[in-house]
């Protein structure tokens, strides 16, 4: 990658340059007084081509070709210098030798010099005027994650990620510097892959995806391996030339290509098991049933017929750990990959495929199967002039799982419910007294997913400084999701015949294509730089729905053919059309490689608005100073670099779904009397527009001992108005919300601070540390008629917009056993009114601290991530005395007047007054408990096998962990999640082996 | 030295301007406003054209009838009025243990219960289907003015119907007769007696409007009889009782209806007493109901009726042989409401849910009669009653003993049937002195269920909560 990009910046940037060096080299060797030196360069892994040598102090210069052999003239007193990104510089004297070969060795610390993906264009890292965060393979591949997602978490500043559960399959919420828009789904940034935008719009339906916490996200498609780096664009400057869609972000993900040179072939195999992280602590069997027996006391009533588990039914003694016991298995997950890469000078390709299973920890045959390719082919004229590259991928994924996560019935469960199977094996029913919780696993839910995602560019050089090139992308995503309940879920003596069986279909297909030609030139006058580019985008997308359900089978063995349903019902057949044009530019000045200006603009069209509010314009301007080379700081000064940069400018955001501004009926699928219901889609309002955000940021970037401790802090305040949201409606208007723009300004404020530090570099040992920190605050600064408003019990202003706002606990009141609020509105009564009490439950501060450990053959690499914030703590939405198991520490109930206790009295529901504060205590400050947590997120021990010198072959074995360990005070399970009940992420342990020959 | 060859390459002009030309013709190529302006998805029309034509006009009628009977007050399912009211009252015991139903069997209600918010929200979707559906009629240009009555008419009722049930439940609340969402955001409540008297005019215009005959098979959708039917019932509730008693009459001679005497015939969906009901879902399917309350083994998936109630049966009462059911376990019985008797899909429908049947109007015309002194009168719609469930006529002279022997055959003949049990005790104002005895958990303050917190904190102008929540 460090050899492709630079190829690509030098070649691109520098060609002019190129031609007068080799003009230079040609005069040199005429020269009577040198002579011709050759060798080879080599790295670690193998010959390296494109190195720059060149004659210290004279103008000869040459490259090594892609066998990495190099010649060139010089004279016996000559010094030759061997550079290239990413490696150490070397210096050798000539002397008498006629061949000179050079291994090169990574150097940490140069990575400033790497050039940048920015979407439209490159910039040298230590140019850029905007903010951009960026990890490469070499960290993607330590970890033993299917989600691209999953590997960006802990290793980026500012760029918050929790993965929705632990089933295959599911989605990831992302927040790149908190949330802007107050419409919940309007906060996602926006992925590029390769210059084609990817829509991670849910392919998932309500009525199929219930396997899953969030509904599926396309983002799986993408094998993390094939990934050679991320960059995750933040600040104005940066996405401002993505205009309307830039307001969250954007994540540019560049796949892996070939490299020229021999043909390398590399084959991964891998072999993991995963398990649930962390358990809720519940009650045993004795606390269960004595907080039940109490709960019939205080009510006064008898244990009734139907008290199974406190009325001698079942066994008084018996004790199932069921989160244990339902959740508790082991997941097998395989992995295996493998690629071939290399070409010429001029024609480079890789073709890549992988194949992975995952299994599960729930009991029973549940699998996820992912298999891929990628292909890839750049090429290059002999002038250097003309490049063509294409890249496709292909990615097939079949996911089979239960249709209902397991983790609410492991929580609620008894834990003296009987066993689940009889002494035949057979599914225990216990007399018709107990729902067996493995009924529900024949409830399947399995969904098919092939996705293709290819790019091609064309460019040509017209004239030294001036190209002409375009992009091409089309996508083609294509999703099956079948969930069957067949009748056999329930017991038997309900005689449920297969004529209730129910099939619930989705077909969902998107395509899209995207054109984007443009226009870049590039002069230098003396001292002054100019880069300029003009560009414009044509964008469409049609995505097509069909959902439809059959009920009632002659036989469940026909239940996955829709054809068999007595009663077939089609809820959605739609089509949406989603076009978008842009035209976009970018004006680039530096002088003296000092001072850079960089200006972005964008003019945005979308077909998700009425006319005349379809195109916007937005803009941002960025700056930078490289203050290390002005004359006051010494050449070899400790300090070996320094830059501030700043920036400004406005994004957009049009997240808000397609034909929103017509007034239209929509067909239903509801059938009466042989009919199709037709009803009013929406409440009508066709003036809305774009949301509007502007984003300031203010940078230090700064080197010491030659860049060995490189860090960067970035203060930033983002400001998002126009809010483009679904406005709640009481349900008197028909509907719960309408889309407007609401005149409501949000804030994201914070500082970034990432540090990389190369601690010890001696020949043998090696050891770098990243670190990265994100303190972020969120705040509604306006918000017009607030109290007016149908946010007025959703929001506050100065405060930030994830509060939840709740009721004061006052704990239990000894006299009547009940939880005691504060009556904050002071009239008289507990009513929804009192919930004042805000909670902010957005992290305060997280980040994380990666180390590299190289010694000989061995390498350790660890990320341990952080996270600060308050979250809900264990609720079994259930009042304490009813059946369904609690957290271990409501024992400590009340029981008679006087006492102190946590908890209010028990009851099995018919304490109307215990019930209602039982729901109120749910919604009280008593239930936010801190959710912090440090967690060992990857681990990665990899050592390389000594082999034979003269053989090509390379062996590395590696053992991979990913949240291995978490340190956290949160007692009710696992702390990283953002929607409870559902199975959390897994721990996951991975080994395995990389040949490379 | 082969790099060199990089130098002496010429560039050859005419490609320069022939892929010059082509940039430009790419940039030129469409016009941008063109470009981003797409067409309505193929599954929706725009407002105006669904009421240019009956189809469309009918398709929309037909949401709100498929809504009616798949969500909200009057749909069978377990969210319905007829559980909900029924375990909310005494006559279902709860077998879910749901934090959803349990607090509503236990009258230990909280504004942020799931069915309080959703018996609110999808009654106030259908009224504004309804209102949807009035206007486009109103501003249709193309629909024949019979057409244009017969589904404003359809319309009217609906909205009528809606908000009588949400009167009933939430006491009072917003009348809505529009669909201007500035309007309706800021909404507030409107005393009983103008429900009631909103309610009666739309049912009267509803009647003017509505034909005589049903406008499709099966008494699927409203006549002119429907609304009548509805209208004697709420001048019933409005102690208007001439006027109940006259459209009782008016419906209970129309030649379209005629009384049946085998119990097990009633709800039948070519039942001739049957007013108006809700057709099912598709051709094989039967009644929500049905699928709600038949169980056949224990304990009940949702709910059972409660022992007192069987036990209350007068001896002899044939309704509680044809219209309950026990299933037995050998340590437990349990009964369901056996009114219908489909659980499951059948090769034709047999049965659809009933929402009004003739029953109702002797029973309203009874109670009518006895309040306005006519003793005879009412002893004999009571009678007809009463000789069909096989029980002894009643003979006695004493008005308050007819007024408590109309209530109690209500009770055992509409049990389970959209909450009549608990509007009848509430209007009769014996809610407290019964629901006191047979629950537990009851209080005065119960006689309303609270307004939605949602639907509070939306609208404040909904503000004061109903009392004791």
């Amino acid at each position: 990658m460090k050899k492709k990009s630079f190829l690509k910046f030098w070649t691109t940037t520098q060609l002019s340059k190129l031609y007068c060096i080799l003009f230079l080299c040609f005069f040199a060797g005429l020269n009577a007084q040198t002579r011709s030196i050759k060798g080879k360069i080599t790295d670690d892994t193998s010959t390296v081509p494109g190195v720059t040598i060149k004659v210290n102090n004279k103008p000869t210069t040459a490259f090594s070709d892609e066998n990495g052999n190099y010649t060139i003239l010089a004279a016996e007193n000559d010094v030759l210098v061997f550079s290239y990104l990413g490696y150490k510089t070397i210096q050798i004297v000539v002397a008498d030798q006629a061949t000179i070969n050079v291994k090169l060795t990574e150097d940490a610390t140069t990575l400033k010099e790497i050039v940048i993906n920015a979407g439209y264009y490159s910039i040298k890292e230590k140019e850029q005027t905007g903010s951009i965060a960026r990890m490469t393979a070499k960290d993607i591949d330590k970890q033993p994650v299917t989600n691209v997602l999953a590997a960006m978490q802990g290793r980026m500043a500012g760029v918050n990620i929790i993965q929705d559960g632990g089933t295959p399959g599911g989605g990831f919420q992302i927040k790149i510097r908190g949330r802007n828009s107050i419409r919940l789904d309007g906060n996602e940034p926006l992925y590029i892959i390769d210059g084609v935008p990817y829509s991670n719009e849910s392919i998932g339906s309500t009525n199929t995806s219930t396997a899953l916490p969030s509904q599926a996200s396309p983002l799986n498609s993408i094998n993390p391996n094939d990934i050679e780096s991320i960059e995750v664009l933040k600040d104005a400057d940066a996405t401002a030339i993505y205009g309307s869609r830039g307001a969250n972000g954007v994540v540019l993900i560049t796949r892996k290509k070939g490299k020229s040179g021999k043909t390398n072939i590399s084959v991964t195999a891998s072999t993991a098991v995963g398990t649930a992280t962390k358990f809720v602590e519940l009650m045993n069997t004795q606390q269960y049933l004595s907080m039940r027996k109490q709960a019939f006391i205080n009510d006064g009533i008898p244990i009734s017929d139907t008290d199974y588990d406190v009325n001698g039914a079942w066994d008084q003694t018996r004790y199932t750990n069921w989160q244990k016991e339902l959740l508790g298995g082991s997941a097998t997950i395989n992995d295996f990959r493998t690629s071939i890469s290399g070409g010429s000078e001029t024609t480079q390709f890789l073709i890549s495929g992988n194949y992975r299973t995952e299994g599960t920890v729930l009991p029973g045959d549940f699998r996820y199967i992912k298999g891929g390719i990628l292909s890839s082919i750049n090429h290059t004229s002999l002038d250097k002039r003309f490049k063509i590259s294409f890249s496709g991928n292909y990615t097939a994924q079949d996911n089979l799982q239960a249709a209902t996560d397991l983790t609410l019935t492991a929580r609620y469960l008894a834990p003296n419910a009987p066993a689940l199977y009889d002494s035949n094996g057979n599914l225990n029913w216990e007399n018709d007294t107990f729902e067996n919780p493995l009924a529900p696993l024949k409830s399947t839910y399995r969904a098919n997913t092939n996705d293709l995602v290819a790019n091609s560019v064309l460019s040509y050089e017209l004239l030294p400084g001036l190209e002409i090139k375009s992009n091409f992308g089309f996508t083609d995503l294509k999703t099956k999701e079948v969930r069957t309940i067949p009748s056999t879920i329930y017991n038997p003596v309900y005689e449920v015949g297969s004529d209730n069986s129910l099939l619930y279909l989705n077909h969902t297909s998107r395509q899209s294509w995207i054109i984007e030609p443009q226009i870049r030139g590039f002069k230098t006058f003396g001292n002054h730089k100019f880069d300029v580019l003009l560009g414009m985008t044509s964008q469409q997308q049609r995505t097509e729905r069909l959902f439809q359900s059959g009920i009632g089978f002659a036989n469940n063995n026909l239940i996955n053919n829709l054809a068999s349903a007595i009663t077939k019902n089609t809820t959605n057949s739609d089509i949406f059309l989603y076009r978008y044009q842009a035209f976009f530019g970018r004006v680039n000045y530096s002088y003296n490689e000092k001072y850079f200006l960089n200006f972005t603009g964008r003019r945005d069209g979308s077909s998700r608005f009425g006319p005349g509010k379809q195109y916007a314009n937005f803009g941002a301007i960025g700056a930078a100073w490289i203050f290390s080379k002005e004359k006051f700081n010494p050449e070899n000064s400790k300090m070996s670099f320094g830059k501030l940069r700043f920036s400004y400018g406005t994004t957009g955001n049009d997240q808000i779904g397609d034909y929103q501004f017509y007034d239209t009926y929509g067909t239903t699928g509801t059938n009466y009397q042989g009919i199709i219901g037709l009803q009013p889609t929406r409440l009508y309002n066709a003036d809305f527009g774009w949301e509007t955000n502007r984003k300031l940021e203010l940078a230090l970037e700064t080197g010491f001992f030659k860049d060995r401790i490189f860090s960067t802090l970035a203060l930033y305040r983002n400001r998002s108005s126009d809010q483009l949201v679904g406005i709640p409606m009481p349900a008197t208007t028909g509907f719960l919300s309408l889309n407007a723009n609401l005149d409501a300004t949000v804030e994201n404020s914070g500082f970034e601070f990432s540090v990389r530090t190369l601690n010890i570099d001696s020949n043998s040992f090696k050891w770098s540390t990243n670190f990265n920190v994100a303190v972020a605050k969120n705040k509604l600064l306006s918000f017009p008629n607030l109290s007016g408003s149908t946010f007025a019990n959703r929001y506050v202003i100065g405060q930030s917009i994830d509060i939840v706002k709740l009721y004061q606990s006052k704990g239990v009141n000894p006299q009547t056993g009940l939880y005691d609020f504060v009556d904050l509105n002071g009239d008289g009564s507990i009513t929804a009114g009192d919930k004042q009490i805000s909670k902010d439950l957005s992290p305060k501060y997280f980040g994380g601290i990666q180390n590299q450990l190289d010694y000989k053959n061995w390498q350790l690499d660890f990320l341990l991530q952080f996270v600060k914030r308050d979250n809900y703590d264990y609720i079994s939405n259930v009042p304490g005395g009813g059946q369904v198991n609690q957290s271990n520490t409501s024992g400590d109930a009340w029981q008679q007047i006087g006492d102190q206790s946590s908890s209010q009295l028990h009851t099995t529901g018919l304490n109307g007054a215990a019930v209602s504060t039982y729901y109120r205590y749910i919604e009280s400050d008593a239930v936010i408990t801190d959710g912090s947590f440090i967690r060992l997120k990857n681990i990665s021990l990899s050592y390389d096998i000594p082999l034979l010198a003269t053989t090509n072959v390379k062996c590395k074995l590696f053992i991979q962990g990913q949240n291995l360990l978490t340190f956290t005070s949160y007692k009710a399970g696992d702390p990283e999640f953002k929607f409870s009940g559902f199975l959390p992420p897994l721990k996951v342990i991975s080994g395995g082996m990389t040949l490379n020959f | 030295m082969k790099n060199l060859q990089f130098i002496t390459v010429q560039t050859k002009p005419f490609q320069v301007y022939r892929i010059l030309l082509v940039l430009a013709l790419i940039l030129s190529s469409s016009s941008c406003s063109d470009f981003v302006e797409v067409p309505l998805p193929n599954s929706q029309l725009t407002g105006t054209t669904v009421f240019e034509s009956e189809l469309t006009a009918n398709a929309a009628m037909a949401q709100i009838y498929a809504q009616l009977r798949d969500g909200g007050i009057l749909s069978g399912l377990p969210t319905g009025a007829s559980v909900r009211m029924g375990l909310y009252a005494d006559e279902l015991q709860d077998y879910t243990n749901s934090t959803i139903a349990l607090p509503i069997y236990n009258n230990a209600l909280t504004a942020d219960n799931a069915t309080v918010a959703s018996l609110w929200t999808s009654s106030y979707s259908q009224i504004y289907n309804a209102n949807s559906v009035i206007q486009g009629v109103e501003n249709s240009t193309d629909l024949p003015i019979s057409v244009k009555n017969r589904v404003s008419g359809e319309a009217l009722f609906v909205r009528a119907l809606v908000h009588f049930y949400l009167l009933q439940i939430y006491g009072s609340i917003p009348y809505i007769t529009g669909t201007n969402y500035e309007i309706n955001r800021k909404v507030t409540r409107s005393s009983a007696d103008e429900v009631y008297a909103a309610i009666a005019k739309d049912l009267e215009s509803a009647s003017t409007r509505l034909p005589e005959n049903y406008s499709s098979s099966d008494r699927a959708k409203p006549n002119k009889m429907v609304a009548k039917a509805m209208l004697a019932r709420v001048y019933l509730y409005m102690n208007k009782n001439t006027e109940a008693a006259n459209e009782a009459t008016t419906v209970i001679n129309s030649p379209i209806y005629a009384w049946e005497t085998d119990l097990n015939k009633i709800f039948l969906r070519n039942s001739k007493t049957t007013i108006w009901q809700l057709a099912s879902a598709t051709a094989v399917r039967n009644s929500n109901e049905g699928t709600t309350f038949i169980f056949v083994s224990g304990p009940p998936p949702v709910c059972a009726l409660r022992t007192d109630f069987i036990n209350a049966f007068e001896t002899g009462d044939q309704r509680k042989v044809n219209w309950t059911k026990s299933v037995n376990t050998g340590l437990n019985t349990w009964y369901h409401p056996n009114k219908y008797k489909l659980r499951t899909a059948t090769t034709s429908s047999q049965e659809y849910s009933i929402v009004l049947r003739l029953a109702e109007q002797y029973l309203i015309r009874a109670e009518a009669r006895a309040k306005l002194g006519d003793l005879t009168g009412a002893k004999e719609d009571l009678n007809k009653i009463r000789t069909t469930a096989g029980l002894p006529i009643i003979t006695s002279t004493i008005a308050t003993e007819i007024l408590s022997e109309i209530q109690k055959q209500r009770r055992f003949e509409f049990f389970t049937e959209h909450g009549h049990r608990f509007f009848d005790l509430k209007r009769t104002g014996s809610v407290d002195e019964v629901l006191s005895v047979s629950k537990p958990g009851w209080n005065s303050s119960d006689i309303l269920w609270p307004i939605p917190e949602l639907e509070l904190n939306a609208n404040p102008n909904l503000q004061p909560q109903n009392t004791g929540y």
